[in-house]
């Protein structure tokens, strides 16, 4: 069934439809009643918490002690965390780790939406099985990739020993870790950037496809040069939706490292859950999240920016 | 035929109707559910089924139990948090009595052995009663009752113990005779005997994971049994205590044990030394009585028939005194102050600490009830009770009973982890811990007195528990 | 000289499937392992299976006492009723915001969407302690409705930016020819952009059901005993005597597959694709 102007023109022209000429809503009020749904769930659900988020940053308190008065501290949170090197520790391995998972999702997503772009048999049940890392509870990835990287029974060093390699201590020491939890969160998203870099890559026009190939282009060649730019705004918010949970990302070193050794494995977000929970200082939590908060925000809007010059650019 | 007239059967269905409808009301409107938080085990799994015995047929015992892990102790500090009543009482770890009661937010024992006419104090053993409620320290105040006692004792292979030959290779290279060490240097010499890992065989199982209490639960017990302190409860001093000569020298013979261990165990958890002694890895190995039960299921461990359970072995300090101090472990039930239905709860548990419940309680998980845990047939039930009571005499230490628990603990974590790992010597990590530990003290309001000439052994001034000779602990 | 067209995207898809679903095989084998097998190597294929996990899970059999297997049956519903309501809201409000945004250049539509997708932003354990407050005054918590509610906020960010991206795949010419003809801005929305669009409501619909089935940190602190997800009630079995690995495989194999039967059912939108439609035919 095709999805496309033709369709479209094909529908509208069709005597039957004539009939159904609907009243006229002006576009302003269609845009209100549109975005008044998501405004309202956003007002309900959003602004308590935001509110007493920025509230208790500004305080020494801990919910869990009402016994010990609460201290206005202004900024004093913030200067805490931002002056203290474990912080920034946290912060460069979580970035350290962004990268690293992405790297390894937008290659292999990229790849494998490449190979799914036209229709084969079998087609529909393979890309079913090939999104299923993604469907699994994250907890259960994090104890599944715990026992694969287990460095004495585990399926990853049993792998490494057959290519003749010594076994690997995936988990205790930090340089392997970050990779070991790559891997991980990887292996789980990467289906994500498959769907949507698939979506982008089967809606380009089967006769832009041809022509190319009528002018000697070989499949590598059409794919980067027409297909992949012409998706790319697609895959930009793939990219972008993927790096903001990243940055949130601990449950897979929870099940998997614990953050350690030391605290070497601890990301951003680890760190969070531990001052909010762990000790619960609400307080210095909510300073953390809002300092966290800004980071990601700042990186989302680079990618922002270059999503909104590239629909300038078509 | 019809008996009944038609007026007479509307009559009939009105009243049957009235009646079925109060039955109904009165049910529903009588019924209390009392919720508790635990987390998942045995232990829970028990608790709920002799829960369905309880004779008041209005009250109706509710499970809210969450995996074991961070997340039980933060479903119980949520709902604290917000003064809630999602749970009516919890068993939650002995180590976060301070910070929940500091905060206000259990209800008082004393006053629940005021107000019940059974629950009362001599009822339990007195240093149960301490351990799993009491705050402050020495205050007599109590906000838990012990529900699971534990504590981290020695699991060994008897059958390699008793192996002829193994007798015979020990007392050659090592010139004395193989038996189960009674402190951590001989444990040194039987370990490194064990260790053969062509063979798959390891002398030695501890826990080392950076997680929750995992590395320093097997840590504190070499580091008391060798002197050292984690802190001075009565001056709040950390450094020179934590970071003593004795201290470094236990945690130092802790880390030194992952040489008889297998490769990686140094991010161990209990589980990993179940598994790892299960399928015959480990001729010793650290762990929990709560895992006793098991352990002695040939179901799950296949030597279970050859595994001993016995106490932690003690060391010799740099003092030449000898001691041997234990790690303790479990729970006690502590009810939510902001809970609608105290008196229910209380009614509850003066059942529940019936000897009768007690009994049936104490098969699968340890008792706090005095009269059970002093009788003949508690004793003799199975192979390791016998050894849970000597190890209760072996318990003067514990952690920081304070509400900044988890940040201590989080520090001290973090230090014992990298050293195990090799990224910092020991004496660096409790130096570093020292310091931060002090911080947090000190931002916490806690006033820090210095005492001069802190002995290199400091358990000398802080509740001592040396002795001149070894006392040795017998293991069957 | 050419190579069949077919034989590198073969290859990958073959390289890929195995990276994606060998440990998903592996699960799946190791969730009916015996402890001992599970620590061998090599790695056992053939071994006799163990039930024990599934039993553990279920609650039934060898862990008929267990605590897991009170309620278990009220938490599939919970995960169901919470799932697929807060997937249909997340993904109704998300098209609609995304169309007006897409098409609308309304002012404050730049800041709206970031706004929506900073929801996505904090961590949930930052703010989990005011959700409960606010719940707790609110009458929600350990209520379907509360968690609908949360199922369909974590979404609504998420739903907003894809469908937006979709929208703007579709070249506005599609509705001018409508409005040139009389028919009015919402017709052309329904009965033309919309089906165009199928593709992106069906991807969206399949991440909304993963993350609100699988959602966990607001769940656990949120509910209670009456309404709690199945993935938080399930969890319960792994580490009921010591951690039971087979319990975590079983819990993991059993929660998989209410999504994936979602998204086979869905499987031929989720290859529609999006529409860059020039004028002229569309893709195959």
């Amino acid at each position: 069934m095709a999805t496309n102007m033709s369709d479209a023109k094909r529908r509208m022209a069709g005597p039957e439809l004539r009939q159904k000429r609907t009243p006229m809503l002006s576009d302003s009020w269609l845009c209100a009643i549109f975005i008044a749904p998501s405004v309202l769930m956003l007002a309900l659900m959003v602004f308590y918490p935001f509110v007493m988020l920025i509230r208790y940053s500004g305080l020494t308190f801990s919910m869990l002690r009402p016994d010990v008065a609460p201290v206005h501290v202004g900024l004093g949170n913030y200067i805490d965390l931002l002056t203290d090197t474990g912080v920034w520790h946290r912060f460069a391995f979580t970035g350290k780790f962004v990268l690293a998972t992405l790297s390894i999702q937008f290659t292999v997503g990229i790849a494998a939406a490449y190979a799914f772009q036209r229709d084969f048999k079998g087609r529909d049940v393979l890309f079913t099985l090939a999104l299923m890392p993604m469907m699994f509870c994250p907890i259960v990835v994090g104890f599944l990739w715990q026992y694969m990287f287990n460095s004495e029974w585990g399926l990853v060093n049993w792998l490494v020993s057959l290519l003749g390699v010594a076994k690997i201590d995936w988990l205790g020491q930090s340089e392997n870790a970050l990779w070991a939890v790559a891997v991980a969160d990887a292996w789980t998203w990467t289906p994500f950037v498959i769907l949507l870099a698939t979506a982008g890559f089967r809606g380009i026009p089967k006769d832009i496809r041809e022509s190319a190939q009528v002018d000697g282009a070989s499949p590598a060649f059409t794919f980067f040069h027409v297909t992949l730019p012409m998706s790319l705004p697609i895959i930009v918010i793939a990219l972008l939706l993927r790096v903001i949970d990243a940055f949130k990302q601990f449950d897979l070193f929870v099940a998997m490292t614990g953050g350690g050794p030391g605290s070497e494995t601890e990301t951003a977000a680890y760190s969070l859950s531990k001052m909010a929970f762990g000790y619960f200082h609400t307080g210095q939590a909510s300073a953390f999240a809002i300092i966290l908060l800004v980071v990601i925000f700042g990186l989302s809007m680079v990618f922002v920016r270059y999503l909104t010059s590239l629909s300038n650019r078509i | 035929m019809r008996l009944l007239s038609f007026a007479s059967m509307r009559i009939l269905t009105a009243v049957a109707g009235a009646i079925g409808f109060s039955a109904v009301m009165a049910s529903t409107a009588m019924a209390e559910n009392l919720t508790f938080v635990w987390h998942a085990g045995t232990c829970s799994d028990l608790f709920y089924q002799i829960s369905k015995d309880y004779p008041d047929k209005n009250i109706k015992i509710v499970p809210d139990v969450v995996p074991y892990g961070p997340l039980w102790h933060d479903k119980i500090a949520a709902q604290f948090a917000i003064h809630g009543a999602g749970f009516d009482f919890a068993m939650w770890d002995s180590q976060s009595t301070a910070e929940f009661a500091g905060g206000g937010h259990a209800y008082s024992i004393n006053k629940v052995f005021k107000e019940s006419k059974y629950l009362k104090a001599n009822l339990f053993s007195p240093l149960s009663l301490k351990l799993y409620g009491e705050y402050p320290d020495n205050s007599g105040k109590y906000w838990g009752l012990p529900v699971n006692q534990d504590a981290y004792g020695l699991m060994y292979r008897k059958d390699l113990f008793n192996d002829p030959k193994e007798k015979a290779a020990f007392k050659a290279k090592y010139g004395r005779d193989l038996v189960v060490p009674q402190t951590y240097q001989d444990a040194k010499q039987v370990a490194e005997f064990f260790t053969r890992p062509d063979k798959g065989l390891y002398g030695w199982g501890q826990m080392g994971g950076r997680p929750y209490d995992f590395a320093t639960s097997a840590s504190n017990p070499f580091l008391w049994s060798y002197g050292g302190e984690l802190w001075n409860p009565k001056t709040h001093e950390v450094k020179g205590y934590l970071n003593s000569p004795a201290s470094i020298q236990g945690v130092q013979a802790y880390v030194d044990m992952f040489k008889y261990g297998p490769p990686g165990s140094q991010s161990w958890d209990w589980d990993a030394v179940n598994s790892a002694f299960q399928q015959g890895h480990l001729a010793m190995a650290m762990q929990w009585y709560y895992f006793a039960g098991s352990n002695s299921d040939p179901k799950v461990n296949p030597y279970a028939a050859n595994t001993g359970f016995g106490v932690t072995p003690g060391a010799i300090g740099l003092d030449g005194k000898f001691r041997r101090e234990m790690m303790i472990g479990g729970q006690g039930i502590g009810i939510n102050v902001y809970s609608k239905k105290i008196p229910e709860v209380i009614k509850y548990l003066e059942w529940f600490y019936h000897p009768a419940q007690q009994k049936r309680w104490a098969a699968v998980c340890q008792t706090g009830l005095l009269s059970v845990l002093e009788s003949p047939e508690w004793q003799k039930l199975n192979s390791y009770n016998k050894s849970f009571t000597h190890a209760m005499t072996h318990m003067h230490h514990d952690y920081w009973h304070l509400p900044e628990y988890p940040q201590l603990l989080d520090i001290l974590q973090d230090a014992v982890t990298s050293a195990s790992s090799g990224k910092m010597t020991v004496k660096a990590a409790l130096d570093m811990a020292a310091e931060r530990q002090e911080r947090v003290l000190e931002k916490a309001g806690y006033k820090i007195t210095r005492t001069h000439n802190i002995p290199a052994v400091p358990n000398e001034i802080v509740n001592p528990v040396g002795s001149d000779h070894i006392i040795k602990e017998s293991y069957d | 000289m050419r190579r069949s067209p077919l034989l590198v995207p073969a290859l990958i898809v073959g390289a890929y499937l195995a990276f994606s679903d060998g440990p998903v095989i592996w699960m799946i084998l190791s969730s009916i392992k015996s402890r001992t097998d599970l620590f061998t190597l090599p790695p056992k294929v053939l071994f006799h299976p163990v039930w024990t996990g599934y039993q553990a899970v279920f609650g039934v059999g060898a862990a008929s006492n267990s605590v897991v297997a009170v309620g278990l049956y009220a938490s599939l519903v919970t995960s169901i009723l919470t799932s697929v309501f807060g997937t249909l809201i997340a993904v109704a409000l998300g098209t609609f915001a995304g169309y007006a945004t897409s098409r609308f250049r309304f002012p404050g539509h730049g800041d709206f969407m970031f706004f929506v997708l900073s929801t996505r932003m904090i961590p949930p354990v930052a703010v989990l302690v005011f959700y409960l407050v606010m719940y707790s005054r609110l009458g929600l918590v350990d209520t379907k409705v509360g968690l609908i509610l949360v199922d369909a906020f974590i979404n609504l960010g998420l739903a907003t930016w894809i469908m937006k991206g979709f929208f703007d795949g579709v070249p506005s010419e599609v509705e001018n020819i409508a409005l040139v003809n009389g028919y009015s801005r919402f017709y052309a929305f329904t009965r033309l952009v919309l089906p165009m669009v199928r593709g992106g409501i069906a991807a969206t619909a399949g991440f909304c059901f993963i993350f609100a089935w699988n959602e966990f940190s607001f769940a656990s602190i949120l509910a209670t005993t009456s309404a709690k997800p199945l993935p938080v009630k399930i969890s319960v079995a792994m580490g009921a005597t010591g951690m039971e690995w087979t319990q975590i495989f079983a819990a993991g194999v059993v929660l998989v597959v209410p999504v994936a039967i979602f998204f086979y059912l869905i499987r031929r939108y989720l290859l529609i694709g999006m529409t860059f439609g020039v004028l002229g035919k569309g893709s195959e």
